[in-house]
């Protein structure tokens, strides 16, 4: 009986001390609202849903702070940017209950916004009896623009209840089977007189007799395809108009109340961490600017150095440092914040014995996971019957969806300790003001000259270059609390567009009478200080 | 029974006639042009404010049921009700089954005579139905959408609250705008409390300024050896937060025409804009509306003033959005418009004005190949018949002394002011210049709608003609037919094919068992471009204007077919055997 209740109690402890410690696998959206309802449980944690997507599922964002949050310089962490990014969520949802269970001193200085999944139609596709790499939400759209919408899809010719590629016998195909592992295929190189051997589709039927192959997909707006910078119209999974959706409209209307965020760390399939962004000053002149501006450039190298130093693993084939009509480039170019971006992880480079490494990326995964003996990353080629083929030999295989940007489970636990960790480093750097040499002169007759020097003790700036420019960041303002009669000289308000890394800026006032007069300070992306004097 | 009634029926017609008839003789005559004798009397000699147009709306849909239809697109940031009339001869088919044309105005508050404009369009196509075979012809034709006005909060505060010639231009949301952490705590204000914030001047010792001997209102300023009087001190106003400018922090600001979801840039690129395209709700409900009416073919939107006719691109980024087939038919469109419209130019936003990214012309064209115009209303040319030299100001003065009679201007008068002491109120009052003044208003509504309605004329209009059948033996025989449109512009333009944005065009045949279908590419040449899915229904990319496409089916039985074109800005046609 003792023993039972023992147990009992254990079974029940482990369900309330979180669900991560019995979770084998990414949770579905179920368990991610309990765990997102359980750190909301802690005081310092405010949860919202901005919207509910056309597919019914909420648009989560958690507000984690103390004191006077909206005062503090706060950063924001984005996940599910991609629906097929479920380490990204997940990420982001460690990152919270880390946040509440185990660094409550950070929230003395900063506050925090976290929205844990972006895309929550797509990421179900990772649960559903069909598994594929969703992009769009729930919404029905004709993207091949032929007047019906979802025309052609994916099938699953196979029957193995998940979407990967199909390849077609035919000598005028354009991809041909990869010297480096037989499972893969490679386009020809012409250009070398390669002949091709086969065509290659992602599994699929032309239902809508088009000749075309998946190119009408059944799902809708892809969130990281449909915001404004660069916004890619009428492309599939874009769109017609920019921001139509109504989970970027509801986050964009939360994101533009909210002033105090100085810096976003997006978990998307983006890299600028692994190394910066690259200044172009012909693209930072243009009217239209398409390039980090120089001194954020600067910034960027530092927090990549700082990511580098605290996420040990090493970077291989990084190149995607933004696509049109994201997310991570938006918060820069279009939102004026320092906006960094990871996957959080991919496949390692992986050499044999003899030192040699693959060249191409899928022979590369597949080695390394062949090292590893994880035999269940690969579909192997089957012929199938098609009905768009008939006569021809069409085959179903290839590296199954996810695998390739999806670690393990088990190994997530340390990739969220580094990224809290690198995070947590960033919200250190964040800019801070301080006031020094506050001096009260006395000038007789009852006049007082009052100096002092306003500082920004951090390595980064009160605005990022881009930030100057935008309407959408404040000003520092510095306001001296004395009644306008009493000011001889200098303003009751000061406005200073911005405060370089360790720069300071001086004031002087000339005040009539006596008693005590407060000068206060910032911004509130760059938080606030004030003192008081007696004159 | 059936008799009396008849009888009943035809005396009341008979006496109608008669009385109408004996009035019109009795106390007017037919003047040429204009509707006589209308169901709705409005006056276009003064501007409504936005309860006097929708006043006016309600008015022309309950006095021509079978012509307009009222309704609400959504509601503005004060939510009030965006009002469109839908203007179409219902008898003749649904609205969305013509080719569609969308008139706006005052997307800009202070851009007030779009109102009035697009009113007198509405009125004038209702009430000239029943005389004139033209606007009959039109309206089973064509559809339009008119909205007077897609800033009512704003244009009621143009009216109704103190402004300028140029305020509030955005809508009644309230930014931060000088970037101090709070929003309007420096609106303006009407210190005489005359409606109007013109200019303040003062006397000092060290001023620049005289005022006109021969004209007290004009301040002039002195020689460089002589003493002047005045100073300026500018917008009547006062400083109400204490950072040493007046009126710096009032309504908006924004701008609701660089809101619009084509090459949207943010505000460090394109002044005035908000956070995304469609910030604003009178945008989003116009959008909305235009995203379900793909019928929608032409728009022109009414802007103040300069006098021009402008076309996009907004900005030179966009230079190969707009194609040479596209712009041929804006030219020629437009080019009328300028003998239309005395004093009217026709003119390139990006090239001949300033660069505008987000604009609503843009967006039309842009997203939904519609072919658009914004015209600037109002022009000096108007006044005098001649082009103005230059000298703006002295034409105003000029104007307002030969022919409005000092209605114009709020002369000069001394006011205790707090911060400036005593200082001098004047200047012109906000609805002159940008607005016409009344005796204009009338020809110029009439000339912008004749525009406009040229315009919508121009939109396709489909017809199935030239059917011919040849036996080609085996019981088969093959069947062409031409589908012509007999308008300017194609059912397509070329920015709508660039991107697919709308469907292909559908040739139906039915009554036929039909074997194969082919669009025609050269009859000459017997060159065919054969369709295997669906051959009975013929996709076709486009129907160019003043031109037509030839489709052919190869069919194994039926005498008794029919073939249909069906367009989404198009239109349909049928043609039967």
């Amino acid at each position: 009986m003792k023993k039972i209740l023992l147990s009992w109690l254990l079974v029940c402890g482990m369900g309330m001390s979180g669900v991560a410690y019995a979770q084998t696998d990414y949770p579905t959206l179920t368990q991610l609202n309990q765990r997102l309802q359980r750190i909301a449980s802690n005081a310092s944690a405010e949860l919202t849903s901005l919207t509910k997507t056309d597919g019914d599922k909420d648009i989560w964002v958690l507000k984690i702070g103390t004191g006077q949050k909206d005062q503090k310089p706060a950063l924001a962490v984005v996940g599910g940017v991609e629906g097929y990014e479920v380490l990204s969520v997940e990420l982001a949802v460690q990152f919270a209950e880390k946040l509440v269970a185990d660094h409550r001193k950070a929230l003395e200085s900063t506050t925090f916004y976290i929205f844990p999944n972006m895309s929550p139609d797509a990421y179900e596709q990772y649960h559903a009896a069909l598994k594929y790499e969703r992009r769009g939400n729930a919404v029905s759209v004709d993207h091949d623009r032929d007047g019906i919408p979802g025309g052609s899809g994916y099938t699953d010719l196979n029957g193995d209840g998940m979407i990967t590629v199909m390849r077609v016998e035919d000598p005028m195909g354009d991809y041909l089977v990869s010297k480096e592992d037989e499972r893969v295929l490679v386009k020809a190189d012409r250009s070398k007189g390669e002949a091709g051997k086969y065509l290659l589709y992602k599994e699929s039927k032309d239902d809508d007799k088009d000749g075309e192959f998946a190119e009408d997909l059944k799902e809708g707006i892809a969130f990281n395809k449909s915001l404004t910078y660069k916004f890619p119209v009428f492309e599939p999974l874009a769109g017609d108009m920019p921001v139509s959706q109504k989970e970027s409209r509801a986050m964009l209307d939360y994101l533009f109340e909210q002033w105090n965020i100085f810096a976003f760390v997006t978990f998307s399939p983006a890299n600028n961490l692994s190394s910066p962004l690259k200044y172009n000053a012909g693209n930072a002149t243009k009217r239209v600017v398409t390039s980090i501006l120089e001194k954020d450039q600067a910034i960027n190298t530092l927090v990549s150095d700082l990511y580098k130093e605290t996420v040990k693993q090493q970077s291989y084939l990084q190149d995607n440092q933004g696509t049109d009509g994201d997310f991570f480039q938006w918060a820069y170019f279009h939102f004026g914040r320092l906006s960094f971006s990871t996957p959080g992880y991919w496949v390692p480079e992986f050499k044999d014995a003899t030192g040699k490494g693959k060249s191409n990326a899928e022979a590369n995964f597949l080695a390394w996971a062949d090292s590893l003996g994880m035999n269940d990353v690969f579909v192997p080629w089957t012929e199938v019957q098609h009905p768009d083929f008939l006569g021809k030999k069409v085959e179903v295989g290839g590296i199954k969806p996810f695998v390739m940007r999806t670690p393990t489970f088990e190994k997530v636990d340390e990739i969220a300790a580094q990224h809290t960790e690198f995070i947590l480093k960033l919200a250190g750097m964040q800019p801070k003001l301080e006031i020094h040499n506050v001096k009260s002169e006395s000038l007789g007759n009852g006049l007082s000259r009052v100096t002092l020097d306003l500082f920004n003790n951090s390595a980064i700036p009160t605005h990022s270059e881009m930030g100057e420019k935008s309407r959408w960041l404040r000003k520092i303002r510095i306001d001296m609390d004395a009644t306008p009669d009493k000011i001889v000289s200098g303003n009751k308000i000061e406005l200073v567009d911005s405060l370089g890394a360790y720069e300071k800026v001086s004031f002087s006032w000339i005040i009539r009478g006596s008693g005590n007069v407060t000068v206060k300070a910032g911004a509130s992306h760059a938080g606030f200080t004030s003192t008081t004097l007696k004159l | 029974m059936k008799i009396s009634k008849l009888v009943f029926a035809l005396a009341v017609g008979a006496f109608s006639f008669v009385s109408y008839k004996a009035e019109a003789q009795e106390k007017f005559f037919r003047a040429i042009g204009t509707p006589h004798n209308p169901k709705v009397e409005i006056a276009f000699n003064r501007y409504y404010t936005y309860e006097g147009l929708v006043d006016n709306m309600k008015k022309i849909a309950a006095a021509h049921p079978n012509l307009a239809k009222l309704e609400s697109i959504g509601k503005s940031y004060e939510g009030r009700d965006i009002m469109t009339l839908t203007i179409t001869d219902f008898s003749t088919g649904k609205d969305t089954d013509k080719p569609g044309m969308w008139i706006d105005g005052n997307i800009h508050s202070n851009e007030i005579q779009g109102g009035e404009f697009s009113l007198y369009g509405a009125w004038y196509l209702t009430e000239m139905f029943a005389d004139n075979e033209f606007v009959r012809q039109l309206l089973k034709d064509k559809t339009f959408y008119i909205t007077p006005t897609i800033n009512p909060d704003a244009r009621n505060n143009f009216f109704l609250e103190p402004n300028t010639a140029n305020s509030p231009r955005s809508g009644m949301m309230i930014l931060d705008n000088d970037g101090d952490g709070e929003a309007g705590e420096d609106m303006m204000d009407d210190l005489d409390g005359d409606g109007h914030i013109t200019m303040m001047i003062r006397k000092s010792p060290t001023g620049r300024y005289i005022k006109d001997p021969q004209d007290p209102r004009k301040l002039i300023m002195v020689g460089p050896d002589k003493r002047g009087e005045y100073e300026m001190l500018g917008q009547e106003g006062t400083d109400l937060d204490g950072d040493g400018r007046v009126n710096d922090d009032g309504i908006g600001y924004y701008d609701p025409n660089r809101d619009w979801g084509w090459n949207w840039q943010p505000d460090y690129i394109q002044r005035g804009a908000l956070k995304y395209p469609f910030t604003l709700p009178e945008n989003r409900s116009v959008m909305e509306f235009v995203m379900k009416h793909p019928n929608i073919a032409g728009a022109q939107s009414f802007h103040n003033s300069g006098g021009m006719i402008l076309r996009g691109p907004g900005a030179e980024e966009d230079v190969n959005t707009y194609n040479r087939d596209d712009i041929r038919i804006y030219d020629a469109i437009a080019q009328r418009g300028e003998e239309m419209i005395p004093g009217y130019r026709y003119l390139t936003v990006y090239k001949d004005l300033y660069s505008v990214f987000g604009g609503e012309l843009d967006w039309f064209y842009g997203v939904r190949g519609v072919f658009t115009y914004s015209n600037e209303l109002m022009n000096s040319y108007l006044y005098f018949h001649k082009e103005s030299q230059g000298r703006g100001q002295d034409e105003m003065f000029k104007v307002d002394e030969l022919l409005t009679m000092g209605d114009a201007f709020v002369n000069w008068h001394e006011f205790d002011h707090p911060q400036f002491g005593t200082v001098e109120i004047g200047g012109f009052k906000k609805n002159f210049g940008r607005a016409h003044p009344g005796f204009l208003l009338e020809q110029d509504a009439h000339r912008n709608t004749a525009f406009t309605i040229y315009h919508a004329y121009h939109t396709p209009k489909l017809s199935v003609m030239d059917v011919k059948e040849e036996e080609l033996g085996g019981g088969l025989k093959a069947i062409t037919a031409t589908i012509f449109n007999e308008r300017l512009m194609p059912t397509h333009a070329s920015q709508d094919l660039k991107y697919k944005i709308e469907r292909p065009d559908y040739v139906t045949i039915s009554g036929a068992k039909v074997v194969a279908g082919f669009v025609v590419e050269d009859e000459d040449f017997n060159k065919f471009t054969e369709q295997k899915v669906t051959p009975e229904k013929i996709s076709v990319a486009n129907i160019p204007g003043m031109t037509g496409v030839k489709v052919k089916w190869i069919v194994s039985s039926g005498s008794n077919y029919s073939i249909a074109v069906d367009s989404a800005k198009g239109g349909k046609a049928s043609w039967k055997k």
